[in-house]
């Protein structure tokens, strides 16, 4: 994404002004994504091609808009999770957890959030929710207790710990991209507040369930009967699942050092487990394997990406997300603290009710063109961690707040246990606002006192 | 060769509104595997099958795949819990409500491509031309007939 934004004067057909056209595609793309009826890859798309198409950007700058440091972390990281999702090691982790507090409800509750969570950090919300739900819909049943409260914590958990890392959640990694922030500047940033935000979290839900989390001693016992070395289907890809992960995270924390950008990391892990994954085999049977595991990568995401990144940079060209970032300054009355605060809270409530992921494109060049006022970009910093905690944590407002929401809210409904919206939303918002003010005063505390 | 020269026109169905154990009593009496479900004008509205009431009984989060395997759980005994419920349910809930049609003048190449290429049905319903059940057609008719056609009879199939 450029940083620089400038009223741009090429000729628009039927003597349109850019600026309105641009800003009219913006909020139609973003107005039908909400409404939920279409694809969002497929609007998205539309939209990049509107831009073009009417002249806002020539393909040349549309082209030059597409961060593909997002884009090459998310597709490796794709690559990772599909590969290594199939050697069942989350599946035993969950089921290890389970054991270790000896079957016991809560604890169990307690252990798959905190499973969930670091999981969520290290790779993505989807895919540890899609792992680790049914599993723990197996284990209430083995219980003989209601699924919901267990449910209601890992979307929780599952957004809490993405906040936690510069993979963790998709915003972040566009954040961290944008502003330059490695892993480790999220891990020492963003990661220290974020057990205290898990811990309040589970005692409030604690509060709110625990006494209806009872079980007799023999479904207790039915849980210890769990054979958790089961659940790990392919021992050989295990180990190269891990090694490679490892190597991975290990290289996002020496990216900085190494001046490579994490996007290199991801997509070389992701080759180099791509070939260990069938070393040895016949051609063909690794030319299936490579075609399969390609075909799990979320290419409607990625697509999406592509085009919001485009769509973005057709408003940022024509100058009017600069004067949004002035008015928003006029509002603030150029105070950093009081900046801070709003982008954190307008971001929060924003990311509960419509996609965190377009919203967080749109602040991103928004808060680059507030660093002359603030005294360049490395003042702006605390900015942009109000944005990731808005961002990542307000997903928990509402049912909608994340992707990784709606993926638990199916499970529960196909097992016959439904997730009402306004009734999730009715504990979940609250939650949301509190770990907002717990962020409020961790960044108050740390960067503006 | 046409789908209803080799279709089944003994039917035996169940109907909308009748309990899921009902219609597993007669499937057993009659050595059956699947039934037609025909709604109250005698159209074909689903198919019941042992597979799709099992597809019930076993828990949606195993049945549809996100949990691919199971070894690493003792026997729960849910099983019978869910096998309890689901007996008491009417039918049209636990169907399959897609069934495969094929008109009765389909072709036995057509009706066999049909089984095979969409979604791999074990049988199809067969229908008239007001879309009333008129037989049913499985695999094993197929393999039957082909079984007993002479070599002249080649071009018909």
């Amino acid at each position: 994404m450029h940083n620089s934004a400038h009223i741009i004067h090429s000729s628009m057909p039927f003597g349109l002004d850019a600026t309105w056209v641009a800003v009219s595609i913006l909020l139609i793309i973003y107005a039908v994504i909400m409404v939920e009826k279409f694809n969002r890859a497929v609007l998205s798309l539309l939209g990049a091609g509107l831009m073009i198409l009417c002249g806002v950007l020539n393909q040349q700058q549309a082209v030059a808009g597409i961060d593909f440091n997002t884009i090459g972390l998310l597709t490796g990281m794709m690559v990772i999770v599909a590969i290594s999702q199939k050697t069942g090691m989350f599946q035993y982790v969950a089921i290890k957890a389970a054991k270790v507090v000896k079957g016991e409800p809560w604890g169990i509750l307690v252990m798959l959030s905190l499973v969930t969570a670091v999981f969520s950090a290290l790779l993505d919300n989807v895919t540890t929710v899609l792992l680790i739900a049914p599993v723990t819909l197996l284990i209430t049943d083995a219980l003989a207790v209601r699924p919901y409260p267990y449910l209601f914590a890992l979307i929780l958990a599952s957004n809490i710990g993405g906040t936690s890392t510069l993979i963790g959640d998709p915003p972040n990694i566009m954040i961290g991209s944008a502003a330059h922030l490695s892993f480790y500047d999220f891990l020492t940033n963003l990661m220290p507040i974020i057990p205290v935000i898990f811990i309040v979290v589970i005692t409030v839900i604690w509060l709110m369930f625990g006494s209806d989390l009872k079980t007799t001693d023999e479904k207790k016992e039915l849980i210890m009967q769990f054979d958790e070395g089961a659940a790990i289907k392919d021992v050989p890809l295990l180990r190269k699942s891990l090694f490679v992960l490892f190597a991975v995270i290990s290289g996002f924390t020496a990216a900085h050092a190494l001046h490579l950008e994490p996007a290199t990391i991801a997509m070389f892990g992701a080759a180099l487990l791509l070939l260990l994954q069938t070393w040895g085999e016949p051609l063909h049977d690794k030319d299936h394997a490579y075609e399969a595991i390609m075909a799990e990568v979320e290419w409607t995401t990625i697509f999406f990406f592509v085009g919001l990144f485009i769509i973005v940079t057709g408003v940022e060209h024509t100058g009017v997300i600069g004067m949004l970032a002035e008015k928003t300054l006029t509002l603030t009355g150029g105070n950093f603290a009081a900046t801070t605060a709003a982008i954190l809270w307008v971001s929060a409530i924003a990311s509960a009710l419509i996609d965190n992921i377009p919203f967080v494109a749109t602040m991103i060049p928004l808060i680059q063109s507030m660093a002359p006022t603030f005294g360049g970009q490395e003042a702006l910093i605390p900015l942009w961690w109000a944005l990731a905690l808005g961002a990542c944590l307000g997903g928990n407002g509402s049912l909608i707040g994340a992707s990784a929401n709606l993926i638990v809210a199916g499970f529960a409904q196909r097992a016959g246990h439904p997730i009402a919206f306004l009734s999730f939303m009715k504990h979940a918002f609250a939650l949301m606002i509190l770990t907002i003010l717990i962020s409020h005063a961790y960044l108050y505390l740390r960067y503006l006192s | 060769m046409l789908a209803e020269s080799v279709m089944t026109k003994d039917l035996i169905a169940a109907h909308v509104g009748e309990p899921v154990g009902d219609v597993l009593q007669r499937m057993r009496k009659h050595k059956l595997r699947m039934l037609p479900v025909l709604n109250d004008k005698k159209i074909a509205v689903g198919v019941v099958s042992t597979f799709s009431i099992l597809e019930k009984i076993v828990p949606s989060y195993i049945a549809s795949g996100d949990l691919e395997q199971v070894s690493f759980a003792p026997d729960i005994g849910f099983l019978k819990t869910h096998y309890d419920q689901v007996i008491y349910k009417k039918i049209e809930e636990v169907m399959d409500d897609a069934p495969l049609l094929v008109k009765h003048d389909e072709s036995l190449l057509s009706t066999a491509a049909a089984l095979t290429s969409l979604d791999r049905h074990e049988y199809a319903l067969v229908i008239d031309d007001d879309e009333s059940l008129v037989g049913i057609i499985s695999s094993g008719d197929i393999l039957d007939y082909l079984r007993n056609m002479k070599v002249n009879d080649k071009n018909d199939a």
